[in-house]
């Protein structure tokens, strides 16, 4: 929704010919009506309607209506269940070869597949293809659970690459270093496409439904380092012997 | 003929014991208010050590590969180590004194805080927070040298605004530590999996700090230091060894009651400091910084609440004797059971952030007021009562985290802090089995000659 209110506040001409702060409004009105989302931003737009006075008050309604809505939008998401797997995703990884975080690369392809109708994918405008924890590292782990609601799902949580949907071109392929901050897990790739109000339409991902087969393994980087080992004993060895320190001076003194 | 011997000057009015009868929180008068300062500045930075991993854990589980079950196992282990650490505390504060036996353990725990730096795997995790637990037994220390330094009218104000100032160290380090994680970050580009592991070195740094400080600054006693030299057995807990002094504290069913009432307040804090970042996380959905900020603001309202408590007792003491102390103890800790039944039936965000903050208030109260009663149960085994009340505050807080928020059970967590409140309402009844012959109890009155000069009853007694 945020992206459909820049483009058409960029091209007036795309809703109605006048130019006038009048006509701004309505254009959000419109964009309100078409993304089905909550009453709440039409509300305070029609409040707006009849206020409407300097260009001051358009921005700050403006800035307080987006918020809003994204704010709504976040608070119901996508289903997973009701999206299409219309996309085929493939990944260099063979299954169950283990990689290096900071060191390895990945080599995703996507493309739309082709037994699905065509056109199907004309609203696809965007899209991301995201690293995505298997099952198995997310047994035990509520902060990687999957949850049906897009909004509140923690399954995928790093970004490969994201950007436009090109449908034409049938290789759409990227290689990626793996980030440094990748944990230790067993991964699989999944891509979602987005319309063009921002919410997903379709994914597709390199394991089967269950996420069973084709995963990965990420050996992520240890933090430890000699530096801060050294400073560590040092630290603690120093703690131990004033206390011993300490004991024999107190033990001279009393003598 | 000898010319009598000088009689020691203190800048604070004191007893015959010379134990202070006035509080001055902002002088550094030696010996008394010097004390407390570094009493609670050690038992702070102690709490700031223990309660410095949880802030990190969303840093640390990825990098150890961590499960809930290993996080929850930790939590609990870090208050295991303490139950045996803190009934350890009290015979070595009667024998050693408080300051060499908390600045020791302060010293030997400051290496484990420093190994965090190595740990790679989680068994390792359990050990360490386990270990970094035994620091928590200076608490004993701190009330014990409390006790010892200021005198039966202000007590409860002291070990109030003592325990209550170091408890803020729990808050305080979930504010500071993630600062520190993202300080090293952002200002000199150390990665976050090394980041973490160097922060540790802040508390570990700090703990040993304020253990030399009581080292050299400290003294155990108006008079003087503990010297267990043959020369001055008096001032040793007359030459009684370790199990005759533990023995004697155990056989006091006083201290038996006051840890059970202490573990269903402080206890229950401390489960509450574990569990309710995640639970307004979970349960409300807001940000992980906004529920660690919701769940800091628990732990630092300690700055007043604590204090309010032992003022509150002192106070009663004052009007009503004992009597009033136990009334007061007894009403706060049952209100605060009511108001945790309630933060469970709570559905919205801010009525439960509300209700929280009057239940911190009267939670972390009850636990001033208790040590406002502990300091009366025993003269000669102090230790070992503060000991085990104590202990029975973290023995509190394992029992109702295995029983209610272990995540094994059938019920959601905001039943299991219903559930946790009426078990305090339940347990503060037995503060009624209460009885000194001396001072009476909560439906008796005294069955002894009271007579408020005459220290050698009390000291007699027990």
């Amino acid at each position: 929704m945020k992206m459909s209110f820049d483009r058409r506040l960029k091209n007036p001409s795309l809703g109605t010919q006048r130019s006038d702060k009048y006509s701004k409004i309505r254009l959000i009105f419109l964009g309100s009506l078409e993304s089905k989302l909550s009453q709440l931003p039409l509300l305070l737009l029609i409040a707006f309607e009849v206020h409407g006075q300097s260009s001051m008050d358009v921005c700050g309604f403006l800035v307080v209506s987006l918020l809003l809505s994204c704010l709504v939008e976040t608070c119901y998401g996508v289903a997973f269940s009701s999206l299409q797997s219309t996309l085929v995703v493939a990944a260099s990884p063979t299954p169950g070869q283990a990689l290096k975080a900071g060191q390895d690369q990945i080599t995703v392809a996507w493309s739309f597949n082709q037994t699905h109708t065509s056109g199907t994918d004309s609203t696809y405008k965007t899209m991301k293809v995201k690293l995505c924890y298997a099952p198995i590292s997310q047994v035990d782990r509520s902060w990687r659970k999957t949850n049906d609601d897009l909004s509140k799902d923690k399954t995928c949580q790093f970004n490969i690459i994201s950007g436009p949907y090109n449908s034409t071109s049938g290789n759409n392929s990227f290689t990626w270093t793996i980030g440094k901050d990748i944990p230790t897990a067993t991964y699989f790739v999944r891509a979602y496409a987005y319309n063009a109000d921002g919410v997903e339409a379709a994914y597709g991902q390199t394991t089967n439904p269950q996420k069973t087969t084709d995963l990965f393994e990420v050996t992520g980087i240890t933090g430890r380092h000699v530096s801060i080992d050294v400073a560590s004993i040092c630290f603690s060895a120093f703690s131990i012997v004033v206390l011993f320190g300490f004991f024999y001076i107190e033990k001279r003194k009393a003598e | 003929m000898e010319p009598p011997p000088p009689t020691p000057h203190f800048s604070l009015p004191v007893d015959a014991d010379h134990k202070a009868t006035e509080f001055r929180l902002f002088s550094l008068s030696s010996p008394h208010m010097l004390a407390f300062h570094l009493s609670w500045l050690s038992l702070f930075s102690n709490f700031f050590s223990t309660f410095s991993i949880p802030p990190l854990l969303s840093l640390i589980r990825s990098d150890l590969q961590l499960s809930s079950t290993d996080i929850g196992r930790a939590g609990i282990a870090a208050f295991t180590g303490s139950i045996f650490a803190r009934l350890a505390m009290g015979p070595a504060c009667d024998l050693f004194g408080p300051r060499i036996a908390s600045s020791t353990l302060s010293l030997l725990t400051a290496p484990v805080v420093l190994s965090v730096s190595l740990i790679q795997s989680p068994l390792s995790f359990i050990l360490v927070r386990f270990l970094i637990g035994f620091s928590l037994a200076n608490f004993v220390a701190n009330q014990f040298w409390m006790s010892s330094m200021f005198s039966s009218n202000v007590v409860g104000l002291a070990n109030g605004f003592a325990a209550g100032w170091a408890n803020v160290g729990s808050g305080a380090t979930q504010l500071l530590m993630p600062l520190i994680v993202s300080l090293l970050t952002d200002c000199f580009q150390i990665p976050s999996s090394t980041a973490w592991r160097a922060a540790f070195v802040v508390p570990a740094v700090f703990q040993s700090v304020t253990a030399i400080l009581v080292l050299i600054y400290g003294q155990d006693l108006p008079d003087g230091n503990y010297s267990c030299k043959k020369s001055s057995r008096k001032t040793c807990g007359s030459g009684n060894n370790f199990f005759t002094v533990l023995f004697r504290g155990l056989r006091n069913y006083r201290g038996w009651v006051l840890g059970l009432t202490y573990g269903y307040c402080f206890g229950v804090e401390l489960t509450a400091d574990n569990i309710l970042a995640e639970y307004f996380y979970d349960r409300f959905g807001v940000d992980v910084d906004v529920a660690g900020a919701i769940a800091a603001s628990f732990g630092l309202a300690n700055v007043v609440s604590r204090p309010a408590g032992g003022v509150v007792s002192d106070e009663m003491g004052r009007r009503f004797g004992m009597r009033g102390r136990l009334w007061s103890l007894w009403v706060v800790q049952t209100v605060a059971g009511l108001l945790c039944v309630l933060l469970g039936r709570v559905d919205s965000l801010w009525g439960s952030v509300v209700v929280m903050c009057c239940f911190s208030v009267f939670v972390q109260a009850a636990s001033g007021l208790t040590f406002g009663v502990v300091p009366f149960v025993s003269q000669r085994s102090l230790g070992v009562i503060s000991g085990m009340t104590g202990s029975g505050g973290t023995v509190g807080a394992v029992v109702t985290q295995l029983l209610l928020f272990s995540g094994s059970n059938q019920f959601s967590t905001q039943t299991g802090i219903s559930l946790m409140g009426l078990m305090m309402i339940v347990s503060t009844l037995s503060l009624a089995l209460i009885y000194f012959p001396k001072w009476g109890g909560m439906f008796c009155g005294p069955s002894l000659e009271p007579n408020s000069e005459d220290e050698e009853d009390y000291f007699l007694l027990e």
